[in-house]
């Protein structure tokens, strides 16, 4: 019970992404061809350090625990974009509501790299320029020829050869890896002799 | 330096501890991996006739080009040097290995690294970005290769894994990539890998050997930097491309094997996580190297026998499944096929997975042990083999196959221990030491045609990795032409179907994409009289252009490139020629064609050779073992023939070579790459336009220029 002249937090509220990516956590190849994919629309080249989603993995972990994929997940209540002080990290309503970097605005504080509440961070430190980037759903991908963004494509998805990143409309489970990790296996994966559990 | 390049190359003397950097510029018309490598041996090596465990051997580490960018399976990295394993010279060779060394290498600033020297003590080298350290390494010494990469990674995160970690000013999540060796380079094994993550190897050449006669334990590289490429546009377009029309697409394929679970039919369709070649008995994932939509290997509900391939995952099989007693393969495909499951097969297997990770993490080469293990079984039911027989071994052959046996006899070369000390050395050596090389080189009970390695194909059935192999250094390892050519007919064998495309329609394809040696399909002919055709010195030769540009230099994996026979096109027809080029011209903004491309390789081989002529190679040598020659073949090898107008798939086994006509072949081969035809060795007017004149001289000086 809140005590007397105090207010209770309320969860901080943003409209919803119109976009959100799962991944299927036991097709995952481990090959990172999404992080190449995702660098290069972003960055003109690949560098796995400026990529938006991370998979991190153990060659001697024990399937599926080998494998973490670390997409952002373009959160119900963002605490990257409450956390932010100088407004940098926004919605971004021209681009189907994803949470957005304005770089621009962007003083390299680094505040939301602390403030995602996931590990590793969903956000991006870019070294090179400066400032906190994170997924946009390639809406802002300046060297990715498609249109992206909720309404298009996005190169990690486009690119995976195991087909095992999708992009859903309506937003995940917020809690754990419920409504994020997702099952994109069919009876094909099975005749391949792979659990489609 | 252009775009695909790190730009610079890491130079390291163990002698003296120093660190300086080669500008890749300086090498860029060899273009990256074993171009770059061979050029740096040529001018670092001073003394190419010193023996792999000699400080004065030059070890080269080199990435290629597309490393780290965004091209299908082209992440291989090139280790050359002069090999422990070659016999009876030890020839300058080569190895290469996947997963994502080269990548994290470009990542961290370099092309390559360039190992001369010999440090006083052990050794580990720590490359995080620019920042090298040469490293001691007497606390990882003793470790297995796992245990040695485990422990780096903790010294080198601060046992921060999983999650961002600073580097500078950059972060990563990404552990470092080491390559190590195990205890059998320690023990100066002429067998001995060179081990990368879970199961990525430079298998073959002895090269872990020549690490631990270098007291080099472990590289460990570490990069927050990227790749720039010329268009990343066209990149990933190219890389959509052969998304679309020719990976397997897992979730609706086009071309499904007629069985469940049947592995071996990755032949046919490139489907994931097919290459430990054995059915799926745990649930595992498919597992590939940096950037690699194939992903040919797996990881495992256990944990066990992760990122492992092909035989390292197979030779266990030998003995155990099906228990029996006689020393034959079984394959899995056609264990898969219909024969009675073991009882216990789950238990099986997993011994097997974990014979496979006590294997690579000794850090030994399994298509010699593999060898090595039939042939003792041999000798033990000749009673040639035992407690005080003529070889003297307390292995306890009543267990022979299984987990138990395996171990010890694992153990036993990793530490040289007993005939271990022996087998370290390699069969070839290990036979002579007991008295048994010519003979059984003779009787074919050592299947050794050539420089000290096992057979591989064959060399009587196709031959074109044989014949690869006996004019280079090392078992060609090459399977541009047997995967289709071998390969569909094997597995419509094993699964009792059709061929999935006709001999005619086959040769067909593969004589359209030979450029620039193409519209020959005789080249394909594996009839008699095919091995021993001017067309068979073309597939040579073409297979050879090829595999020193675009998969040693350029990086391209041998698992697919080049791709003739695709099952997943509509029409079957794969993206080689296409795709070579399209891939590299994206990445680097040249403006290369597939055919310049096989000109450099061109290039490449003759460089190459003039280091073996240096090294002593003649025609003479290039011999087979005699059993080639005198015993049929007896494995059922079927192949695309030619006869009486017709094609078709037939079964090849029952013939020798002929060692009259091949030697007649030699000089159609000789001929067609411009070598002399007495000697073997290159003549100025081939070198000259090659732009390698100085090599020219340099053969000259020593007397041995062709004429």
């Amino acid at each position: 019970m809140a005590e007397v002249g105090t207010a209770e937090k309320r969860p901080f509220t943003a409209p919803l992404s119109e976009g959100y990516l799962v991944v299927d956590r036991k097709k995952c190849s481990g090959c990172m061809s999404c992080m190449l994919a995702c660098s290069l629309v972003h960055e003109g080249k690949t560098d796995l350090s400026l990529s938006r989603i991370q998979i991190v993995q153990n060659p001697w972990g024990c399937f599926p625990e080998d494998i973490a994929l670390a997409i952002c997940r373009q959160c119900v209540n963002p605490k990257c974009v409450e956390a932010c002080p100088t407004e940098a990290l926004h919605v971004d309503a021209a681009n189907g509501n994803t949470r957005t970097v304005d770089g621009s605005l962007c003083d390299g504080c680094q505040v939301c790299i602390d403030a995602c509440p996931y590990k590793p961070s969903r956000m991006i430190w870019h070294h090179e320029k400066g400032v906190a980037v994170k997924c946009d759903l390639c809406g802002r991908a300046p060297h990715w020829i498609e249109k992206g963004g909720p309404k298009g494509k996005q190169a990690c998805v486009e690119i995976c050869p195991m087909r095992a990143i999708k992009l859903v409309k309506e937003a995940p489970e917020q809690e754990g890896d419920a409504g994020y990790e997702v099952n994109l296996r069919n009876e094909h994966w099975g005749w391949l002799g792979f659990p489609t559990d | 330096m252009g775009y695909g390049y790190a730009g610079k190359i890491l130079r390291l003397n163990l002698s003296n501890r120093s660190v300086s950097t080669i500008d890749t510029a300086q090498y860029e018309e060899w273009v990256g991996g074993h171009g770059l490598g061979s050029a740096i041996f040529w001018d670092l090596c001073q003394d190419k006739t010193v023996s792999g465990f000699d400080p004065r051997n030059v070890i080269t580490i080199m990435a290629g080009p597309m490393a780290g960018t965004l091209a299908p399976g082209s992440t291989r990295c090139e280790m050359q040097g002069i090999g422990p394993q070659g016999y009876p010279i030890e020839w300058f060779t080569r190895s290469s290995f996947g997963g994502r060394f080269a990548p994290q290498l470009k990542y961290a600033g370099w092309d390559g690294v360039v190992i001369e020297g010999k440090a006083d003590a052990p050794v580990w080298i720590n490359v995080i970005n620019d920042h090298v350290t040469i490293e001691d390494a007497r606390g990882l010494w003793g470790l297995g290769t796992r245990k040695t990469q485990e422990e780096i990674w903790a010294r080198v995160t601060g046992n921060r894994l999983n999650d961002w970690q600073a580097v500078g000013d950059a972060y990563t999540t990404q552990k470092p990539a080491v390559l190590c060796i195990g205890q059998a380079g320690e023990h100066l094994s002429r067998i001995a890998t060179v081990m990368h993550d879970g199961g990525f190897a430079a298998g073959q050449g002895g090269f872990g050997g020549a690490w631990g006669a270098k007291n080099l334990k472990a590289i460990s590289v570490r990069g927050t930097g990227g790749i720039k490429v010329a268009d990343s546009k066209a990149l990933i377009d190219t890389w959509l491309w052969h998304k679309t029309n020719f990976q397997f697409n897992v979730d609706n394929p086009r071309n499904e094997a007629p069985i469940v679970n049947f592995t071996d039919y990755w032949i046919i369709n490139q489907s994931p996580g097919a290459v430990p070649i054995a059915p799926i008995w745990e649930p595992c994932r498919p597992k590939g190297c940096q950037g690699c939509p194939v992903a040919c290997s797996r990881r495992m509900a256990s944990g066990l026998a992760n990122e492992a391939h092909c035989f390292t995952t197979n030779w266990p099989y030998l003995g155990i499944i099906p228990p029996g007693t006689q020393p034959t393969w079984m394959t899995p495909g056609e264990w898969a096929g219909g024969l009675a499951e073991p009882t216990d097969i789950h238990g099986l297997a997993k011994a097997r997975y974990r014979t496979t990770d006590l294997l690579n993490d000794y850090g030994i080469n399994v298509y010699d042990v593999f060898f090595a293990d039939v042939y003792f079984y041999i000798l033990f039911l000749m009673d040639a083999i035992g407690p005080g027989k003529a070889i003297n071994c307390d292995l306890p052959f009543d267990k022979w196959g299984t987990e138990e046996y395996k171990a010890a006899y694992l153990k036993m070369i990793a530490y040289r221990e007993g005939v271990g000390d022996d087998l370290a050395e390699g069969l070839e050596r290990a036979a002579e030491r007991w008295g048994r090389r010519k003979d059984d080189l003779e009787s074919g009970l050592l299947p050794y045609p050539h420089w000290g390695y096992s057979e591989h194909n064959d060399p009587r059935a196709g031959v074109d990795q044989e014949y690869a192999t006996i004019l280079g250094d090392r078992d060609s390892n090459d399977h541009s032409f047997d995967l289709p050519t071998h390969g569909i007919p094997r597995v419509a064998s094993i699964s009792k179907t059709e061929p999935v495309i006709s001999a005619e329609r086959l040769v067909g394809i593969l004589s359209q994409k030979v450029l620039p040696l193409q519209g020959d399909p005789l080249m394909f002919d594996y009839s008699d009289a095919g091995l021993y055709s001017a067309s068979r010195a073309k597939t040579i030769a073409w297979g050879r252009r090829y595999a020193r540009f675009w998969k040693d230099s350029v990086g391209y994996c041998d698992l697919l490139w080049p791709n003739f026979f695709n099952a997943n096109a509509p029409d079957f027809s794969g993206y080689t020629p296409e795709g070579e080029a399209r891939f590299f011209n994206a990445v680097t903004g040249k403006n290369i064609s597939f055919v310049d491309g096989m000109e450099i390789g061109r290039r490449t081989w003759n460089l190459d050779r003039a280091v073996w002529v240096l090294q002593g190679r003649h025609r003479d040598m290039e011999v087979f073992a005699p059993y080639v020659y005198q015993v049929p073949s007896t494995r059922i090898n079927h192949f695309p023939v030619y006869e009486n107008g017709q094609w078709r798939y037939a079964n090849v086994a029952g013939r020798a070579l002929d060692k009259d006509r091949f030697e007649e072949w030699k000089a159609k081969y000789y001929e067609l790459e411009g070598w002399d035809k007495i000697t073997g060795w290159p003549t100025r007017s081939t070198l000259e336009p090659l732009g390698l004149g100085k090599v020219a001289d340099e053969l000259q000086r020593r007397g041995k220029l062709g004429g």
